[in-house]
């Protein structure tokens, strides 16, 4: 594992993105230390404060300092992010695996069930998932679950589907090896690679995904901080507050980066190829 | 005489990650006009490298580190990539080893010729089409005219590998570089190519370098040899002299390595008890798809054989003739019609008993062992699975002598030849009655080739273990099987004693097939 971060560490990518998600991961944990004031104290004499020594990133149309504001934001963002992934690449992850190992009229009928899933545009089935179960946090993270599930699916299979083909799996059935032990001993442990690096990259998609349904008013709800949201509401004073646009949505895009950075750098750490 | 191709002191590095490696040292060779010039090394002797070098179609972190490249007297080396295409495929025609990927596949097999016709010798597109077609019957290729319009997929592999040679000398080259030009296909196919290769040679009187790990195929098709080891040429001299006599320490250790079928490496007869005996083993592949039922090739049909005790019993058979099928179905990895017995008695239910006693090895070193798991790992599978302490580990290593310290290494970190071995002593963990060869050492060189036949044979000597040996080198079966069946689509069409063989009582596929493999040079006369 250790020997797994420094490689991870050794590519450019890897590196890159580790600095971010560490500086998001503090952010995270001691933002409400950092923050100058509290998200939704209200400063009626800074209404639409320039970015300066008082607010540092400007305030908000009530007045409410936009840093403390995007600092307290990622802890309802870049969490609720991870976990929507995290969920739904699980879930796709296990039915992939099955799916290959069953194959057959099993694998059939579940690949063409996640092939009708597919068609539908990710961004639009978390829509329509949202807005059928209501506007809420919980609901655009279990909408981004269920819109990642399929995709995920998808890829698990292929590469599990190329691990049963190999003779070391043939080899395990042939000595008489039970089919859970086949699956886990022999064919996960080769998906698992691919997985992580998928995983990584798919949360920065989540945090973008979980931004778009809050600007659209299907995630988090006012007087939440949640970046979209935070995009959202500065979207009418776009013109004369541009600060109120750019700072959250700054966050979700350095953040999406970051995952990007850590996925690519994870991809080169985990080929086996290189293990030394 | 002038030599028509003449590389000297050609040194080559590749720049990697780790270095520089250095692919080529002092490499110095000629060709001359209309000799054939054999090259042989085993795998990384930078044989490949020797041929992209005389292309000009180095990889991009290929450096040339000094020598010369000359043909015809005209330096190659300092040519530009233009000058060089023009040469490549005009004057040096090449044929690689699979014909399936040195096709374009979307252009038809008509266009693939008369393309090079019109380019190298500037045939009017209608001259090129009669000129092509009559180079697909100098191939002996039958309906030469309807295959014009044909697509590499809808040809078979050795037609596809006519058609490349066709497309080599269509443009009268100089020399024709064969880079293990048989390999990919299977004995008959294969020895119709070697008679196609000496016929065109003897009418078109063109130069060849033929490249091949095969010392024995070599000395047949080459006046003169070369044997490559580490980017050096170790010997060169006449093909005959080099296999009756090698100079060389390492050519000496290759022609012994390679096959000899009257060189028995086994003399015993086994004990007439029977360890398993299969009735009439059926298997017909096929997909379930959700809407239609597809039939696929590759089964087998009424298959009937039994192994004796410590017997070695041989099948062999070309490509898709079903050989690997009976091990898959004896293994239980298909489902197959007909009954098993062992010792006698039918399974019915591949049960922990019957598995232990029937081990299987594979063909593919690489795909054989999870990347995943280290040595020691993959060795303690059996031994939980049948009953056996961890402790046998370093027993078992140093039974395929393997170091016991290979317990903690990855495969990534064993050569081919080692991960055979892990997979040798994988299977006798289970200590088997019966080890199923899957065509085990046909992805390796010919020298571990050699020394995995010998480890295992040594375990038979020590644990009396049967083989199913299924191989397509009957070379290599006839110094070791007590018994042979032959398949043939699916089918068992000849069960012979090793003795029998040559009798004439065999079966006229047998023959075919024997023919097709003739011994080394050196061993002809002997027969």
């Amino acid at each position: 594992m250790t020997d797994l971060f420094r490689r991870l560490l050794c590519t450019k990518q890897g590196a890159i993105g580790v600095v971010i998600l560490l500086v998001v991961t503090l952010i995270c944990v001691f933002g409400p230390a950092l923050a100058p004031y509290s998200p939704d104290h209200m400063d009626y004499l800074g209404r639409f404060a320039a970015p300066g020594v008082r607010h540092w990133l400007g305030a908000d149309q009530f007045g409410r300092d936009e840093l403390s504001r995007v600092l307290y934001g990622a802890r309802d963002t870049v969490p609720a992010a991870l976990l929507a992934t995290l969920a739904g690449t699980l879930a796709g992850a296990i039915v992939g695996t099955l799916s290959a190992y069953a194959g057959g009229r099993w694998d059939e009928a579940i690949m063409r069930t996640v092939d009708a899933v597919l068609a539908i545009p990710g961004l639009l089935l978390a829509l329509l998932i949202a807005s059928t179960l209501g506007a809420g946090e919980e609901t655009a993270l279990l909408a981004i679950a269920i819109a990642f599930a399929p995709g995920m699916a998808r890829i698990t299979r292929s590469v599990a589907l190329a691990a049963r083909q190999e003779e070391y799996v043939a080899a395990a059935i042939a000595r008489g090896e039970s089919g859970t032990r086949i699956v886990l001993a022999e064919i996960l442990p080769n998906v698992i690679a691919p997985v992580i690096v998928e995983t990584t990259i798919r949360v920065a998609f989540a945090v973008m995904l979980l931004a778009t349904l809050s600007f659209l008013g299907l995630g988090a709800q006012p007087p939440s901080s949640e970046w979209g949201l935070l995009v959202s509401d500065g979207r009418a004073y776009l013109h004369d507050a541009p600060w109120l646009v750019l700072a959250p949505g700054a966050a979700i895009g350095i953040t999406a980066i970051g995952f990007n950075l850590l996925g690519d750098g994870l991809r080169d750490a985990l080929n086996p190829r290189d293990e030394r | 005489m002038t030599a028509l191709l003449d590389i000297a002191h050609l040194t080559l590095d590749y720049a990697t990650g780790h270095g520089v490696f250095r692919a080529l040292e002092d490499v110095s060779l000629s060709v001359a006009p209309g000799e054939v010039l054999g090259l042989v090394g085993e795998s990384g002797s930078g044989k490949t490298s020797l041929a992209m070098a005389v292309m000009g179609h180095l990889a991009g972190n290929a450096r040339l580190a000094g020598g010369s490249v000359r043909l015809g007297g005209a330096e190659l080396t300092a040519l530009g990539p233009a000058a060089m295409r023009a040469i490549r495929g005009k004057r040096i025609g090449m044929v690689f080893q699979n014909p399936a990927t040195s096709l374009n596949p979307t252009l038809t097999l008509g266009r693939q010729i008369t393309e090079v016709l019109e380019r190298h010798r500037g045939l009017s597109p209608r001259a090129a089409w009669r000129e092509a077609v009559s180079w697909l019957e100098r191939v002996e290729l039958r309906h030469a005219e309807a295959l014009m319009r044909r697509y590499p997929h809808e040809v078979s592999g050795g037609e596809k590998q006519r058609v490349v040679i066709a497309t080599a000398f269509a443009p009268h080259p100089d020399i024709v570089l064969f880079d293990e030009p048989t390999t990919a296909l299977d004995v008959i196919t294969g020895a119709r190519i070697l008679d196609l290769f000496h016929r065109l040679r003897a009418e078109t009187g063109v130069a060849g370098l033929y490249i091949s790990h095969d010392l024995g195929l070599v000395a047949r098709v080459a006046e003169r040899v070369a044997v490559m080891r580490g980017g050096w040429v170790v010997e060169t001299g006449p093909a005959t002299r080099i296999f009756t006599n090698p100079a060389h320490d390492y050519t000496r250790r290759l022609v012994d390595a390679v096959p000899r079928p009257h060189r028995r490496l086994v003399q015993d007869e086994p004990p007439p008890h029977e360890v398993l005996r299969a009735e009439a083993l059926g298997v017909r592949y096929g997909r379930q798809r959700l809407f239609r039922k597809r039939a696929e090739g590759g089964g087998i049909a009424s298959v009937s054989f039994d192994i004796r005790e410590g017997e070695i019993l041989g099948v062999v058979g070309e490509s898709g003739s079903g050989k690997s099928t009976i091990a898959r179905a004896l293994t239980g990895l298909v489902r197959a019609g007909g009954v098993i017995r062992l010792d006698g008695m039918p399974v019915t239910r591949m049960r922990r008993d019957y598995r232990r006693a029937v081990q299987i090895v594979f063909q593919h070193p690489a795909s054989s062992l999870n990347p995943r798991q280290r040595v020691r790992d993959i060795l303690a599978r059996p031994l939980r699975l049948y009953g056996g302490s961890l402790d046998e580990i370093p027993t078992l290593l140093r039974q395929v002598n393997l170091p016991p310290e290979y317990a903690s290494r990855w495969p990534h970190q064993l050569s081919g030849g080692e991960k055979q071995r892990v997979a040798i002593a994988r299977a006798f963990a289970a200590r088997p009655r019966l080890v199923i060869c899957d065509e085990i050492t046909a992805s390796l060189d010919v020298s571990v080739q050699a020394s995995t036949i010998e480890l295992l044979l040594e375990l038979r000597r020590r644990h009396g273990t049967a083989y199913l040996f299924i191989t397509h080198d009957l070379n290599l079966i006839r110094q070791i099987a007590h018994r042979l069946i032959v398949m043939r689509d699916g089918t068992l069409v000849d069960r012979l004693e090793i003795q029998a063989l040559g009798s004439g009582n065999e079966h006229e596929y047998t023959r075919e097939l024997i023919a097709a493999s003739p011994p080394p040079v050196g061993e002809e006369t002997r027969t």
